[in-house]
């Protein structure tokens, strides 16, 4: 129904989508499956003709049935376009935050697509010329007539109709409400009734649930199935995670530096992947494979080879591994000096409101009562979803955050914190060199003992350097000039090169691409071992904490709800939150 | 396109360069020499059109207005440039303070910055200047209290913005000082913003200066100011077009090439 | 509400700082008054009496008190300078009663042409494909924006009265003899006053639309099938507006100092010659007053700002 043929685009001299072939079917759902930089979103842009003006089109056309919408060489026709957008073909963007118009009410922005496109829910021939008409009307105030009347009325009530078929429950206040008062689940869910209420033949979703928690990612995935399954419209889905499109879609397409390596039924594609990049990007998922876990798992990967992760789920073959692991964990817990963190009884507070003078505080509680030790070279995995109060956890055991009750004992000397925005946590004015340096004059200044002369931080910083996997050169380079993922190894750098004994890693590998993720969860394994650190190991996504810790805390509004070993929480969760976040994922 | 956009950038750079340099050169030159005397009136050349002894013609006590014109931006700019460089150093000063720390010192200050504000700039100075009274120092004592309220709030509001950055947390977290924090962590991520508030407020202080002193509570004459040329000139206008004419594009001149160049560098920036 | 209530102790509190700065300002000045105004040739009885007649024989904090309390009731006090015959001196509020007008409807008028000219201008140049016309923008904003009040009135006195002759430089008509004089008057130093704040409001503005066109809510917009036009006037113009209209607000009180200065340009009898003159003659009561009022104008504009953004922004009121 809708193809894609041979489709370039450019920006400038750099191309970011090269011969791209897609085909969507009616019904069908096409997953384009892609790390950053892939060319996956321009390929939709360029598929709605939302592409900003400074791309160029190369080569290839795109038609949607028997009309050609796009081909190289013309100029893009805005009135035919308009024709198709909304009301045959339509889009749900990744950030729900920002997709919707922050100063109209969100019926009034669901409204706006019934007003735009009358012949496509109207019954035919009734006044096509009356949306012309009616427009005007509107325009001048108290023209209103009764016919225009009740055609308001029955937008709305077909506005109502799809919030309710969408899941949002309480639909008359949703209406009313303007973006910011929804959630981000409840914005999504709106911006999916916006793409729905004309019925589309396609839906182009691009990364719906990028941006949401996990619980709410798998009740969306749940609605556009269900929206797919009833309105039989085509979708092209498209995400950076596997495992999402696994469950969503009925093809899969394959992208890399803007050219598609491969495309097939899911099932078969992810069963036989005939590309080598297919097969790394499937390896680099975190899965409920342990690759990291101390010498057990090591062990384990070296006997098992690198089969998927999928197939281990059957977790027998571990646990007859388990040996080893567990006595190490047994001399971890004789000696309790052996901790390097003690958490007593801690509740943390923020006030809310503005700080002004005249404002009523009020205190509320971030975490609540949280007790838990992490010993020397142990991987603690604090897992939860946003706002549950793993930061505020963080922070306080950091001593960044002072409104806090109950004890935090340190035994390790500097503990250090790893943030999970690579582009915040490096200071854009300074050299790499001088960041990995900072460290060490910061502790020079405070104790005499560690005073180091220029040329030995420089030595020091330069051996960090080469440690963190990065070439001489970037010594000299500013965080700006780096990756996402080079910048974090610089942070790890920064935060190690003062052998502290415990790192606090909040979301370390969460704003990466799959197969950087792996790289850097691999570089932190590296320096656990050679060090040996103890990370409290944070994030939201479960199969992340499931490869790197030992021991796991589940934690949901501000409360560790549950704690235990990796493989008896992930087994036996005592908790149905645990299950639920499990069973997601 | 992107070549198509610097060489654009590099026009804003260019033109603001160029005239900057030359009314500042000439103003320089002003300092040491100029074509004939500021203060020498010659009964006999009043009213001269521009031609090329006087450039810019001469006035109603028969001087020589280029040499006033030069002399007069010469004044113009010192005053201008001091204002600024005092402004903007406490501004970092107390900006820094009051946005890395917050609490009651910055609430105080905020509350002043507020008040000063609201009051038009001019007519503070004004009524600031009708306390110390007219005179050179006094302007640029006035249009400090002026204009330093004014970086003080950009300046803290970059801190404000910077003084929870991951990247300082960090810093805190490896134990480097509160000062150092301030001055070495921040401060430099606060310049590009610093300096083209910096630009903004050099040319307001000039159409400050120009005003007072065009009010005729300024620089007092015979002292040569754009502002209080203009003034005079204006009783002149339909003999002597040229007399206003001179400080005004003077005026217009020097304060357009400082806004080129500030454009100029902030679009290389981007 | 409650936020605005707040809002409003805060504008109570900056006055009162403001008076309470003037007050102090214009005590701690060397000189005496009495001697200024009686000259040094007095008798001490006759210098006493007027001490006691200006009540400036009482402690300071008594008498900004009175002093206050008196304005408050209306009753601004009398100017060290002006008097109305031999015995009688002259009243704050008839000196100023006529002038005040004259400065607030220059304001208004210039304010109103801004809003005017701004607005549509800067919505065709963010519209503007056309690189000559966007040029030719730029650089007239750039020049405009260079030039000062009083030199751009002084250009216009010469080039429109005095070449063209449209209107008679100094021809003032009171609003007393007719409005539409009055205002027709007005029109050149308001236009005087405009242009520079209209080249940065028109920059402001495409600058802030050009910024709203970029984020994503547009995109959806577009991806509903909007046209370029409703995009425009449908989503993007009202939130663009925002941070505008803030701005506007921002330069209110510049507006006000041009339209003062811009009076002594044509002549008008605003408070301008007026504060001018009474800062030189060091009349204090009166510099007292017209500080108080124009505060109060700046800062009683920033508050209905705050309102009006209040009103068009849904983020701020829902709170």
């Amino acid at each position: 129904m809708i193809k894609i043929e041979n489709l370039s685009v450019s920006f400038g001299a750099a191309e970011a989508v090269k011969n791209v072939t897609l085909e969507i079917g009616a019904g069908e759902i096409l997953g384009v499956v892609g790390e950053s930089g892939s060319g996956k979103s321009v390929t939709a842009l360029t598929l709605m003709g939302l592409v900003s003006e400074t791309a160029r089109i190369t080569s290839g056309r795109i038609s949607f049935d028997k009309e050609t919408l796009l081909e190289a060489g013309k100029p893009y026709d805005k009135a035919l376009y308009r024709k198709f957008l909304g009301c045959r073909m339509s889009m749900v963007f990744q950030e729900p935050m920002t997709s919707l118009n922050p100063t109209k009410r969100a019926g009034r922005q669901v409204e706006e697509m019934l007003r735009l496109h009358r012949e496509a829910w109207r019954p035919q021939g009734s006044e096509a010329s009356g949306g012309e008409r009616k427009r005007k009307g509107r325009e001048l105030p108290g023209a209103l007539t009764e016919r225009d009347k009740a055609e308001g009325e029955d937008i709305r009530r077909r506005v109502l109709e799809i919030f309710r078929a969408v899941g949002l429950k309480d639909e008359e206040r949703v209406y009313e409400s303007f973006p910011h008062q929804l959630s981000g689940g409840m914005r999504q869910r709106v911006m999916i009734a916006m793409a729905a209420v004309l019925r589309p033949d396609l839906m182009v979703c691009d990364e719906p649930t990028t941006a949401l928690d996990v619980t709410v990612q798998n009740q969306i995935i749940e609605l556009l199935r269900e929206i797919n399954e009833k309105q039989k419209n085509a979708m092209l889905f498209i995400t950076h995670d596997l495992n999402l499109a696994r469950r969503l879609c009925h093809r899969v397409a394959v992208m890399k530096d803007g050219r598609v390596v491969e495309t097939g039924p899911t099932e078969e594609l992810f069963k036989n992947p005939r590309e080598e990049y297919t097969r790394k990007l499937m390896e680099a998922v975190p899965s409920r494979m342990r690759k990291y876990g101390g010498i057990a798992d090591s062990f384990a990967r070296e006997y098992m080879g690198e089969r998927p992760g999928e197939q281990i789920r059957g977790r027998g073959v571990c646990g007859e591994m388990e040996g080893p692991g567990d006595t190490e964990r047994a001399e971890n817990t004789e000696g309790p000096g052996d901790a390097v963190l003690e958490v007593r009884d801690l509740s943390v507070y923020y006030q809310e409101g503005s700080n002004s003078l005249f404002a009523r505080n009020r205190k509320k509680c971030a975490v609540e009562a949280a007790t838990f030790a992490i010993r020397r070279g142990e991987v603690l995995g604090l897992v939860g979803e946003s706002g549950c109060g793993k930061t505020s956890l963080s922070k306080a055991i950091l001593g960044m955050n002072r409104d806090i009750r109950g004890s935090v004992v340190h035994h390790s000397p500097h503990p250090q914190m790893i943030f999970q925005d690579p582009y915040g946590s490096l200071n854009p004015a300074k050299t790499i060199g001088w960041l990995l340096q900072e460290p060490l004059r910061a502790r020079g200044r405070r104790e005499a003992s560690f005073r180091m002369s220029e040329a030995d931080r420089r030595a020091a910083a330069y051996d960090m350097l080469r440690k963190i996997g990065l070439p001489e050169t970037y010594y000299a380079r500013k965080p700006a000039q780096l990756s996402g993922g080079q910048r974090q190894r610089v942070s790890i750098g920064q935060a190690l090169i003062t052998e502290p004994g415990l790192v606090i890693a909040d979301e370390p590998v969460s704003a990466l691409d799959v197969t950087i993720q792996a790289q850097i969860m691999e570089l932190m394994q590296k320096f656990r071992e050679e060090m040996g650190l103890s990370y409290l190991f944070i994030s939201h996504d479960i199969n992340v904490i499931y490869q790197m810790s030992d021991r796991i805390m589940v934690m949901k509004d501000g409360r560790i709800i549950e704690q235990g070993d990796t493989e008896t929480v992930f087994h036996s969760p005592k908790e149905a939150y645990t299950r639920l976040l499990l069973s997601e994922s | 396109m992107e070549q198509n956009l610097g060489r654009r950038n590099n026009k804003y750079l260019a033109a603001g360069l160029v005239m900057t340099l030359l009314v500042a050169g000439v103003a320089l030159l002003g300092v040491f020499w100029t074509p004939y005397g500021t203060t020498v009136m010659s009964a006999s050349e009043k009213f001269h059109g521009p031609s090329l002894r006087h450039l810019f013609g001469t006035d109603n006590f028969g001087r020589d207005i280029f040499s006033r014109v030069m002399k007069g931006a010469g004044a113009t700019i010192l005053i201008s440039g001091l204002v600024v460089s005092v402004s903007g150093a406490m501004g970092i000063l107390a900006g820094a303070v009051t946005g890395y720390f917050g609490g009651i010192l910055d609430e105080v200050m905020m509350r002043i910055t507020d008040a000063v504000n609201g009051f038009p700039s001019v007519l503070l100075g004004l009524v600031i200047i009708s306390v110390l009274g007219p005179g050179r120092q006094n302007v640029v004592i006035s249009l400090v209290i002026v204009f330093t309220p004014s970086f003080i709030r950009i300046v803290r509001s970059e801190f404000i913005r910077l003084r929870d950055a991951d990247y300082i947390s960090r810093a805190r977290m490896m134990g480097v000082g509160r000062l150092r924090i301030l001055f070495v962590h921040i401060l430099p991520n606060t310049m590009s913003t610093f300096w083209a508030s910096v630009m903004i407020g050099f040319n307001n202080a000039i159409l400050a200066e120009s005003g007072m002193s065009f009010l005729g509570i300024g620089v007092q004459p015979p002292d040569a100011t754009l502002g209080n040329m203009l003034s005079d000139a204006q009783g002149y206008l339909t003999r002597a077009p040229w007399y206003a004419l001179a400080p005004g594009l003077t005026m217009v001149w020097i304060v357009l090439g400082f806004s080129l160049l500030g454009e100029g560098l902030r679009r290389t920036q981007t | 509400m409650r936020y605005l209530g707040k809002k409003f102790i805060t504008l109570i509190i900056t006055l009162f700082m403001v008076s309470v700065a003037a007050f102090v300002a214009f005590q701690i000045i060397p000189g005496d008054v009495v001697t200024s105004i009686l000259g040094t040739e007095a008798t001490p009885e006759r210098e006493e009496q007027l001490r006691a007649e200006l009540g400036l024989d009482q402690p300071p904090a008594k008498r900004y008190v009175n002093w206050i309390t008196d304005v408050l009731r209306g009753d601004l006090g009398v100017s060290y300078r002006y008097s109305k015959n031999m015995n009688e001196m002259m009243p704050v509020t008839e000196l100023i009663g006529d002038k005040l007008p004259v400065t607030l409807c220059l304001a208004a008028v210039s304010l109103f042409l801004i809003i005017l000219v701004s607005i549509p201008l800067g919505v065709l140049w963010a519209r503007s494909r056309n690189r000559i016309l966007d040029a030719a923008l730029s650089v007239a904003t750039q020049v405009s924006m260079a030039i000062p009040s009083f030199f751009l009135g002084i250009l216009v006195t010469y080039l429109l009265g005095i070449c063209l002759k449209l209107f008679t430089p100094g021809g003032y008509v009171s609003y007393r003899e007719s409005f539409w004089g009055f205002l027709g008057y007005l029109l050149f130093p308001a236009v005087s006053v405009a242009i520079p704040k209209i080249a940065m409001t028109a920059r402001f503005l495409r600058n802030s639309l050009l910024t709203e066109m970029g984020s994503d809510y547009v995109r959806t917009a577009y991806s509903k099938g909007c046209s370029d036009k409703r995009v425009m006037y449908g989503h993007v113009l009202r939130n663009a507006m925002m941070p505008v209209v803030t701005f506007l607000g921002m330069i209110i009180a510049e507006i006000v100092a041009g339209s003062i200065v811009v009076e002594q340009v044509f002549g008008l009898p605003g408070v301008g010659r007026l504060l001018i003159s009474s800062i030189s003659t060091r009349d204090f009561p009166v510099v007292e007053i017209l500080i108080l009022y124009i505060t109060f104008v700046v800062i009683f504009v920033y508050f209905l700002v705050d309102v009006l953004y209040r009103v068009i922004d849904p983020r701020i009121s829902g709170r």
